[in-house]
């Protein structure tokens, strides 16, 4: 099974300063194919907790397993090569590689898998088109609004077929219109391609479009909702 | 695409690619002109020297050498000259016979070494005939003609048409003199040289060297050097040998043998080279870590971003040394075009040195230089630009692998 688990995870910053629990043990369990927000307050863990989970950074205590692999076993070339294989991540910005057309960016991973060129292209092609930007895709980001450029990143991500894909709050800098559209695109893709899905949020109207929410206080778990679509 | 994306990385900033394109260039074309000169001064003054002075190669009397006087003469001289003349690849000869002695006039006296030549075959020897600046060169005609210096005249206070007066020993050890009439005045431009030696012709000299005892010496048999040209100097150390061989009891010596600064200078020529290159690809290094550190600070986010969605260390690490590869192969083929053009334009028109020419010629060298390039260099200088893109980029890349993906992200 592709889940996630985390098990008492602690994270600490400045250990040394003025140490701040930005995760006071976290214990979650996400399946494959869920599509769960993580809520919370500024400053409650969620981008650390997704950075934990996708192996950017690494917990000072507990366990995190993602699809079978134990995160911390694993050195930081081996996480990079982890992630190219497995997870797909979604940032709040700097997504894109700015020297590289839409259709590169989403082609990008795919070269780092060393896919044949056909299927790379074919493949972003379509994904370019699922998110609606099948015109733009020899534009560079520099040419896309902020709303185009974070469906190309979720096209990037999704290009490898990932087990998962994290995304810090996709739509932070779109206004409601593009973040509506990216939701429908993102729930799509869960449905079709069966990828799990978790993302950060602020935004009630993303928050809506869940099916768990997840939400973190202080570092921990405060409540924990699934709901039926 | 790695490369693609390398390729439009070094242009994001294109100024400052420019600039350090610009410089590698620039050093490139003055590795390479630099050596041009440096190699052209040294042949010039090889070549200056073989052909005023030392020719490429001499044959002496082994004794001659030690202890130069004019008893030591080479034996059976027509059989040398004839051995000489037709061994291959030699393209002249000139028999000199030679005594230490004393010139004189009226305002003074100077030590010289007289040599005593056939005018026809010393001309094709050396370049004494062009030296010739006034007057004329040595000829049959006239009584006991010689050639003296611009130098050596303005010493004795001398000119064209003036007399002179030779005094040396002749083989049986008595003090001859006889005057001499001035017919021409030669400048090789090396100023020792030209102070310490007079040319007269070989049939007088002998005439006066010949003892009374063996006045069979006297015309045409009496030589103490054989000078030697060959028609390619690169064949010169075998002609030498095989004459060494042929002439057994004889000392036959190459231009480096005779003259072993020639050699030295020679031999500086591939590490003169390596020096330029040396200093400037270090002058390079640190242009092209500077551009390329700052490449990567100002692309923190993107490195982190980078390698959170799976391009791994060496991936960054090849893409930044591949980033400063592009720069160093732009900049080559320019660098390289502009020295060769340049090497080849002044390699025929030569540049005129003579604002420094007083020195360079006091040195022996022409006061014109030829830019001159083994062709060895254009490569060499390409692999050290190479090489140095690489080495200069690795301090850089290392840095953007040590980004860890969060930290790099965060960075604003
Ligand atoms: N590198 C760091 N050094 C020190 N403290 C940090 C660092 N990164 C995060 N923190 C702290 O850890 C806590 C959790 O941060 P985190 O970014 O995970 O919160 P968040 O839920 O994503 O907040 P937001 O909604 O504002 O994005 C915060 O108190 C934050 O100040
Ligand atoms: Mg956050």
């Amino acid at each position: 099974m592709k889940v996630i688990t985390t098990k008492g995870v602690v994270k600490v910053y400045n250990p040394d300063k003025i140490p701040v629990k930005a995760l006071n043990g976290v214990d979650l369990e996400i399946k494959e194919g869920e599509f769960t927000a993580i809520v919370g307050p500024s400053g409650s863990g969620k981008t650390t907790l997704l950075n934990v989970i996708g192996g950017l950074d690494r917990p000072d205590e507990g366990d995190v397993e993602v699809g079978g692999h134990d995160i911390d076993a694993m050195s930081d070339n081996d996480l990079i090569d982890f992630r190219k294989e497995h997870i797909g991540f979604v940032f709040q910005a700097y997504n894109l590689i700015p020297v590289l057309t839409a259709r590169e960016n989403v082609e990008f991973v795919m070269l780092l898998q060393n896919r044949p060129k056909k299927e790379r292209r074919e493949r972003a092609e379509e994904l370019l088109r699922a998110v609606g930007l099948e015109d733009k895709m020899d534009k560079r980001p520099s040419e896309l609004s902020g709303g185009q450029q974070q469906r190309v990143a979720v096209a990037r991500a999704l290009a490898p077929k990932p087990d998962f894909i994290l995304a810090d709050e996709p739509t932070a800098n779109l206004d409601s219109k593009s973040s509506a559209n990216l939701l429908d695109i993102m729930a799509e893709l869960n449905r079709e391609e069966k990828i799990t899905f978790v993302f950060s949020t602020h935004d009630q109207r993303v928050i809506d479009r869940a099916r768990r929410i997840v939400t973190l206080v202080d570092g921990k778990v405060s409540s924990d909702e699934v709901r039926g679509e | 695409m790695i490369l693609i994306m390398a390729w439009r990385n070094i242009w994001r900033s294109t100024t400052r690619s420019l600039v350090v394109i610009g410089a590698i260039a620039v050093g490139i074309w003055a590795a390479l002109s630099l050596t041009g000169f440096a190699t052209g001064m040294v042949k010039s003054y090889v070549n200056n020297a073989v052909k005023n002075i030392v020719s490429h190669i001499q044959v002496h009397q082994p004794e001659f050498l030690d202890e130069n006087e004019v008893k030591f003469n080479i034996p059976d001289v027509a059989e040398v000259e004839q051995a000489i003349r037709s061994e291959e690849g030699v393209k002249s000869v000139s028999l000199r016979s030679i005594a230490n002695g004393m010139i004189s006039s009226s305002k003074g006296a100077r030590g010289v070494v007289i040599k005593g030549v056939v005018p026809e075959d010393e001309a094709r020897v050396s370049a004494l005939e062009e030296n010739t600046v006034e007057g004329e060169f040595l000829s049959e005609e006239g009584r006991n003609p010689i050639l003296i210096s611009e130098e050596l005249g303005r010493k004795l206070n001398v000119g064209l048409r003036s007399k002179v007066v030779l005094n040396f020993q002749d083989r049986g050890g008595s003090i001859t003199a006889a005057a001499f009439r001035v017919v021409g005045i030669f400048d090789t431009g090396n100023k020792p040289f030209d102070q310490s030696h007079v040319f007269v012709r070989r049939s007088d000299l002998n005439g006066l060297l010949a003892s009374p005892a063996d006045s069979a010496l006297a015309g045409g048999a009496l030589a103490h050097e054989a000078a030697i040209m060959v028609n390619d100097i690169r064949n010169v150390d075998t002609i030498a040998f095989s004459l060494g061989a042929e002439l057994p009891n004889l000392k036959v010596q190459t231009y480096r043998e005779i003259s072993p600064d020639l050699e030295l200078y020679e031999g500086q020529i591939k590490n003169i080279s390596l020096i330029y290159l040396t200093v400037i690809m270090l002058a390079l290094v640190f242009g092209i870590i500077n551009t390329m550190l700052m490449a990567v600070l100002e692309r923190i986010k993107e490195l982190g971003m980078l390698m959170a969605i799976g391009m791994n260390k060496l991936r960054v690490f090849f893409m930044i040394v591949l980033e400063s590869v592009m720069l160093g192969l732009v900049a080559m083929p320019v660098g390289l075009l502009l020295g060769y053009i340049t090497i080849e334009y002044v390699g025929k028109n030569g540049i005129d040195m003579s604002m420094y020419a007083k020195g360079l010629e006091s040195f022996g060298m022409s006061s014109i230089i030829y830019f001159e390039l083994d062709p060895g260099v254009y490569g060499q200088v390409a692999i050290g630009v190479f090489l140095t893109a690489v080495l200069a980029s690795i301090y850089p890349a290392l840095k953007a692998i040590r980004l860890r993906p969060v930290e790099a992200l965060r960075t604003l």
